[in-house]
């Protein structure tokens, strides 16, 4: 090859690599966003070039973001001091979320919920991160320390709870660690739950009974890792029975 | 012999060290998630290896590879002695110094971030300090090289640069160029967050700037691999190289399409525009131009060297191909990767398809498959070919050395194509545990099985490999024949001007850079979008 040769490959070097990039700048930037309607081109132009475009019409109507970081005081237990002012700030909550925090009126039962859940709401309501055009007037006059306050008197009212896990028998609760035998509950759940591990409650006796037999035996094996196998072969008769007893008999 | 042997033998060994601590942490990796071990108790420390074992197979160990395997270049193929063999040593102490500072922070668990980086997670300054180091000290390397090749060209005007060093410097280009988008990250971005000088960090800004790298980055760990199979493997089993050109052009294409494609990693970001989501998908499918020229070109080369041994016919040149050499069985054995691994990376590329697998096992698959297996299996090659001229003796049987190959080409596909499965039924990558015991991934189980079973076969291979080499330093002394690069099937009397500079390419690769970066990494500094950064450390 010659010199002319030489220095001409270099630029139809370039030339092929440019034109590929007008190519696909073309396609990616014209042809590809001109699918869409509803704007002029270089709005669409723009938009696949990922510019943020400030549209002042929309932007108005867009609601803000939640800005709220939630303080260690709402995440700590209040004193009882903050409940008695929060229970009389609370006087003017009484028409929609009831008396004791228990709602007739179909708005949010605010009875035992965790402070910082109720801080953050009203705080969002106050900033307009969350919208309601009752909620909007009650917070627009409280202080974040009245806020603080509310948060702590509802937090503070007893939630009921359900207690039927407390009086279910010791292997059901927390397993007996020592010999490796996980609580039922955290699978078959009141603790937690596990997806393909089925409720136990008011099952026949007679059938849990032999289910777990049939796994510690190893003749039932459609357990996932041999999860039950591994529990029901470290379970004594008695155990068995106690447990089966407990299940078939506990209320659905 | 290889003047610099010293130098370059640091740099093979520190690596080679390295690599086959991180091959054990990535071992263990798969044995702690896997359904033969329980639930690992603390997840970070998953994490924390997973940093290691990312910032040691992805920073350190091609990095010093390429280092040393341009040292060795530079004298063989220039047959000169290296210039600037002091600033050589200290770009190691740097890499090394480096490497030290960066992994005790990992050690410690204060910079389990991921080798990615992954803003708004900021761990420990010494970290980052430790990763800067090392590009510090490829810098000096890059630099070491292009003043070499210029001293060259001085003494050696109108010649053609031999290809090796072409290669070299075109890889060492490349990395010069490819770092600037972590560099930028890691010193505007986050050392300023880490060291307590801003609370929040761009993650949008910060993952724009690291596709810069991490893209561009694989072709870079790709160079010494596909040196090997241009300048060493053809001669090593008695072919010629097929054609000088095309392999410059193979080269230089390289520089031109790994740089402006990157944004194809951040297909599932907001943050990027979708028309620069689909330039970069196409710039990626050009990297398909380099690939199946060098296909061609060394399959062209290797039949040369199976009909010089008799091979006849269409096809029955293939049985005539020397088989027992390890040259030949790395070179089939990284081919079949590449090629599986390639078609993978169409589907990672294409900015449809990529959804079905984004995020997924597959594309831990998909650059296990392509960089541990069709490049790491040709670095051992480059071991091979040089450590006899490094060291002044002989290897092992090379019985031992096929064994070895095969060992971790059959551990990578047991390693990785379950894993490409496991990534289609949507086993999302970089988690610590599985509950296997749950119904819908119970089926998924075995291919974590799998992955633990090709590792260990990796982790069987990496020892012998090691093992190979430190044998030769005790084995009988050798007479040396010099050392040469694969010649060519007509000689190389003059190359195309532009085929031996690198103007036009540099060129290409900065403005199709600028062109592809320039309008999403201006926007979204324009747009100022900071998040406050989570401290992954006490400061």
């Amino acid at each position: 090859m010659n010199t002319a040769m030489h220095s001409r490959l270099g630029a139809v070097a370039a030339l092929i690599v440019v034109a590929i990039a007008a190519a696909a700048f073309f396609v990616g930037f014209y042809v590809l966003p001109s699918q869409g309607s509803g704007s002029t081109v270089w709005e669409r132009i723009c938009r696949a070039a990922g510019v943020v475009q400030a549209r002042s019409d929309a932007r108005a109507a867009l609601p803000a973001f939640t800005s709220v970081v939630i303080p260690h005081a709402a995440m700590t237990a209040g004193t009882p001091e903050q409940a008695g002012r929060g229970a009389t700030l609370a006087l003017r909550c009484t028409a929609c979320h009831g008396p004791q925090g228990m709602s007739g009126a179909d708005a949010p039962n605010l009875r035992g919920q965790y402070a910082e859940v109720i801080y953050k709401q009203l705080m969002d309501f106050q900033r307009g991160a969350r919208s309601d055009a009752v909620m909007g007037a009650m917070v627009a006059t409280l202080s974040e320390h009245d806020i603080l306050d509310l948060s702590h008197y509802y937090a503070g009212l007893p939630r009921s709870k359900d207690d039927r896990l407390a009086s279910a028998p010791a292997l059901i609760r927390v397993g007996d660690p020592m010999r490796n035998i996980a609580p039922c509950a955290s699978c078959h759940g009141r603790v937690d739950g596990k997806v393909g591990a089925p409720a136990l409650e008011g099952e026949p006796k007679a059938y849990l009974q032999k289910q777990l037999t049939a796994f510690a035996a190893g003749t039932r094996m459609n357990d996932a890792n041999a999860a039950m196998r591994n529990e029901a072969r470290r379970l004594s008769k008695d155990e068995i029975d106690m447990l089966t007893d407990h299940y078939a008999h506990a209320p659905l | 012999m290889i003047r610099a042997q010293r130098l370059v033998l640091a740099h093979f060994w520190s690596a080679f060290i390295l690599f086959f601590a991180a091959l054990l942490l990535g071992e263990w990796q798969m044995i702690m998630r896997s359904p033969l071990h329980a639930w690992i108790e603390i997840p970070e420390h998953y994490y924390r290896s997973v940093t290691g074992h990312g910032t040691v197979m992805a920073y350190v160990f091609p990095t010093l590879v390429a280092m040393g395997f341009g040292y060795a270049i530079t004298e063989l193929a220039l047959q000169r002695p290296l210039i600037g063999l002091k600033w050589a040593w200290a770009a190691f102490g740097l890499v090394a110094v480096g490497s030290l500072t960066a992994a005790t922070a990992v050690a410690v668990g204060a910079a389990s971030v991921l080798y990615t980086f992954y803003p708004p997670l900021v761990g420990s300054p010494f970290y980052y300090i430790g990763v800067v180091l090392v590009v510090v000290g490829s810098w000096i390397w890059v630099a070491l090289m292009a003043i070499n090749l210029h001293a060259w060209r001085k003494a050696n005007a109108g010649r053609p640069v031999p290809l090796a060093m072409y290669a070299n410097v075109a890889g060492a280009s490349l990395w010069a160029w490819t770092a600037v988008g972590a560099a930028i990250e890691i010193l505007f971005q986050i050392l300023p967050v880490a060291l307590g000088f801003k609370d929040t960090i761009d993650a949008g800004l910060a993952r724009v700037l690291f596709s810069w790298t991490l893209h561009a980055i694989v072709y870079f760990w790709l160079m010494p691999a596909y040196i090997a199979f241009y300048t060493i493997v053809p001669r090593a089993i008695g072919g010629r190289l097929y054609s000088d050109p095309m392999a410059r052009l193979s080269f230089a294409l390289f520089l031109v399409f790994s740089m402006p494609i990157g944004i194809h990693h951040l297909f599932a970001d907001p943050q990027v525009g979708s028309g620069f989501k689909f330039v970069h998908s196409v710039f990626t499918a050009m990297v398909v131009i380099p690939t199946l020229l060098t296909v061609f070109t060394i399959c062209a080369s290797v039949e040369i060297a199976a009909r010089l041994r008799g091979g006849r016919g269409v096809l029955g040149w293939v049985r005539a191909l020397p088989w027992r050499s390890p040259a030949m069985l790395a070179l089939a054995f990284s081919f079949i990767m590449l090629g599986l691994g390639g078609a993978g990376g169409i589907i990672n590329m294409s900015y449809q398809l990529d959804a079905t697998i984004h995020n997924t096992q597959w594309i831990t698959g998909h650059f296990h498959l392509i960089f541990a297996g069709a490049v790491v299996i040709m670095y051992f090659i480059i071991a091979y070919d040089l450590w006899p001229h490094l060291t002044g003796r002989a290897l092992a049987q090379t019985g031992l050395i096929r064994a070895q190959l095969w060992l971790w080409f059959i551990g990578v596909l047991i390693m990785t194509l379950p894993w490409h499965l496991a990534g289609l039924l949507g086993m999302p990558r970089r988690m610590a545990y599985f509950d296997y015991s749950n119904p819908t991934l119970a089926p998924e189980a075995w291919t974590v099985s799998a992955a633990v079973l090709g590792g260990a076969l990796m982790v069987c291979s990496g020892a012998l490999f090691v093992f190979v080499l430190l044998r030769a330093h005790w084995a009988a002394r050798l007479e040396l024949k010099p050392y040469r690069f694969s010649a060519t099937v007509h000689p190389v009397e003059a190359v195309p001007a532009v085929l031996n500079g690198y103007w036009v390419w540099v060129t290409l690769m900065i403005a199709l850079t600028i062109a592809n970066y320039g309008i999403p990494i201006a926007q979204l500094m324009n747009a100022k979008t900071n998040v406050p950064a989570v401290l992954y450390f006490s400061r």
